[in-house]
């Protein structure tokens, strides 16, 4: 049985569960609770960001617009991740955009606070660096998996590692956000997840998919999931 | 012997702001390179030369002068690769040291020969502790190449063939500073992650624009305006980053 993520709880997020107890305390007053609502753009890309967002429950997709406007998916940050790391690489502006996938909370806290504790060169610095390289992971991975495999394999893919972040099996995603963020039509995101829902892995009704057999999903799902998390287990528990 | 003879270049051109034809190492402060000094050698780095392979440790990072590096994602299932990025003399190999990391995800190899500055994964760990302007300039190059990784992605999902070649090909020659190179098809599957028979296809349709000429595995670019025009819009938008990131 998972259980729950508590949306209030900032250790929820697993990067801020890294950090000693002495440089939690010591941020803490800074951390503000948000909850970010379905859809909700946290940055635009070419914004300057106000703020650096560890999230708990919500799941944050990241967009990369070309210059002809096409889009395409690039990562996600749920309570594994953080949004923001422009802010602390120097760059005050994002290449990408950043939205809400999953509503749920987080906790964020200003640039400059971020840039500041950065700056300290203590365990803060150590974690997002790390992140950062399993971020780069993430995004290779991504431009192989856009290349390389079908949108059915993506789409699991994206469940698993929601599922993940969750901690629970139900997953409120509606046709229009899948087709939104993965770039494929409203008919294609019904033809694959009717498949998977005939082979006994999902079921999905109205917008809300249930996931019935993690294994099986892990198993139609591309390489590109196992590479992603593995290296970020590596990296986060060094 | 490079390394003596680059070490009295140095003093040579010591006056000058050109103190190394990395740029990245050339926006340092005089006083801060010469800190790197006895840690960083000039070597020759061959034609496709592999540096790193995806889960090697990193045992050196390079600055390439003029030489270009490219980063490849390798494919688990087949073994196939794809590029994601390319680091010339704008950058360095081996960010992952910088952020903590030992191991490489990618595979590095050399897709224009040249030379590049070395040095030893630990000791630039050990001039990038405390901060500094080192420490700066690398999360500046980080931002950079997230944002050409990311252009990648966008780039193989909706992009053709030919569009992606012409690309490359254009990257390529800015960076080689030349309109003609050596590549095999075998090579340029590698990089664009497709077979060698759709290579042949997209080379063959520019060639029959007239905008490059395929022949024995030497690659000339006849209309360069022309190849900017079958290009998309990624050759120009990475550009753009990797020419400003510094300023």
């Amino acid at each position: 049985m998972l259980n729950a993520v508590n949306s209030r709880d900032a250790r929820a997020n697993r990067l801020l569960e890294k950090l000693p107890q002495e440089d939690y305390t010591r941020l803490s007053p800074s951390f503000e609770f948000v909850n970010l609502a379905l859809g909700e753009i946290l940055y635009h890309s070419g914004d300057e960001m106000a703020y650096l967002y560890f999230p708990t429950t919500a799941i944050v997709f990241l967009l990369y617009t070309t210059e002809s406007g096409a889009t395409a998916e690039m990562g996600m940050a749920g309570r594994c991740g953080v949004l923001g790391i422009a802010l602390f690489m120097g760059g005050k502006t994002t290449p990408n955009q950043a939205i809400v996938q999953i509503a749920g909370g987080a906790f964020r806290i200003k640039a400059k606070i971020i840039q500041d504790e950065f700056e300290r060169g203590g365990a803060m610095q150590h974690v997002l660096l790390r992140y950062t390289q399993s971020l780069i992971t993430h995004i290779s991975q991504t431009a192989v998996c856009n290349r390389l495999h079908t949108f059915e394999q993506r789409l699991c893919r994206w469940l698993l590692y929601s599922h993940d972040c969750l901690q629970t099996d139900e997953i409120i995603l509606t046709q229009e956000i899948i087709s939104h963020l993965l770039g494929v039509r409203r008919e294609g995101v019904t033809v694959a997840a009717g498949r998977l829902q005939d082979a006994g892995v999902i079921s999905y009704v109205r917008g809300h998919i249930r996931i019935l057999d993690r294994q099986k999903l892990e198993n139609c799902a591309c390489e590109c999931y196992a590479v992603v998390k593995d290296e970020y287990e590596r990296l986060l528990t060094l | 012997m490079l390394a003596t003879k680059l070490r009295s270049n140095f003093t040579k051109t010591e006056e000058s702001n050109n103190h190394a034809d990395n740029r990245l190492l050339a926006a340092l402060s005089h006083k801060d390179f010469r800190l790197l000094l006895p840690d960083i050698e000039l070597v020759a780095l061959p034609l496709n030369k592999i540096l790193y392979r995806c889960g090697d440790i990193i045992r050196y990072v390079y600055f390439p002068v003029d030489s270009v590096v490219s980063l490849l994602s390798e494919v688990e299932e087949d073994r196939s690769t794809l590029e994601v990025g390319v680091v010339g003399n704008e950058g360095m190999t081996g960010i992952a040291v910088f952020l903590g990391v030992k191991k490489s995800r990618n595979q590095m190899i050399v897709q224009g020969a040249g030379t590049a500055l070395r040095m030893k994964a630990a000791d630039l760990r050990k001039h990038v502790n405390g901060g500094g302007r080192l420490q700066f300039l690398l999360q500046l190059y980080t931002h950079a190449l997230m944002t050409q990784i990311s252009q990648s992605a966008a780039c193989n999902r909706y992009h053709l063939v030919e569009a992606r070649l012409a690309r490359w090909l254009l990257a390529t020659r800015d960076r080689l500073d030349s309109n003609e190179f050596r590549q095999t098809q075998e090579f340029l599957s590698n990089m664009l992650g497709v077979r060698r028979e759709m290579v042949n296809k997209a080379a063959g349709t520019l060639q029959k624009q007239g905008l490059i000429t395929y022949t024995r595995g030497v690659l000339t670019i006849l209309d360069n305006a022309g190849l900017e025009a079958a290009s998309c819009d990624c050759y120009r938008s990475i550009k753009e980053e990797y020419d400003n990131f510094l300023n």
